[in-house]
């Protein structure tokens, strides 16, 4: 049954064992097509696995669920260096925390340092740490003044 | 060209699976 296939899945999950991820979200996938969970997982274990051309196929392959996941599409974009798509995709999502990150680190892609620097200070209230935040910060406004 | 680290990475996470075991 599917709860043990999902318990199955969680203890890869946590054990970062991102293969074993993504056979099981197949499994799962082959009995429940439209499983939200199953593929979102499936999604996630393909990037962390730097898996990116993968992670967009699976998207893709559901045409169903692609409301919920233009921030993983894009962020697949942007490793892709598919920096226009990426940004095209970010903006059917609403916007958060996450969603600024990744579209600061695409504007300075881009070279648009300005409305980088921008979108960082926002980012100082956020619940993202703000050392990671400042030190990424630093470095665009050096590459800005050199 | 410095590179920007990729915080955005480590912002993807796996869902909450707990309902469905
Ligand atoms: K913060």
């Amino acid at each position: 049954p599917l709860e043990d296939l999902f318990t199955t899945l969680n203890r890869h999950i946590q054990a970062s064992s991102y293969d074993n991820v993504v056979k099981l979200t197949d499994q799962i996938l082959a009995i429940s097509p439209d499983d939200d969970d199953a593929l979102r997982c499936k999604v996630v274990a393909l990037i962390k696995d730097d898996r990116v051309v993968d992670a967009l196929s699976a998207i893709k392959s559901s045409r169903k669920h692609l409301d919920d996941f233009h921030f993983l599409k894009a962020y697949c974009l942007y490793r892709q260096n598919k920096l226009d798509e990426a940004l095209e995709s970010l903006k059917r999502q609403e916007r958060n925390d996450e969603t600024m990150l990744l579209e600061c680190q695409i504007l300075y892609r881009l070279g648009k340092m300005d409305a980088c620097i921008d979108i960082y200070q926002k980012l100082q209230n956020s619940k993202i740490d703000n050392m990671e935040i400042n030190s990424v910060a630093a470095l665009v406004m050096a590459g800005r003044s050199s | 060209n410095p590179i920007v680290l990729d915080l955005a990475y480590n912002t993807i996470e796996f869902p909450s699976i707990e309902n469905r075991m």
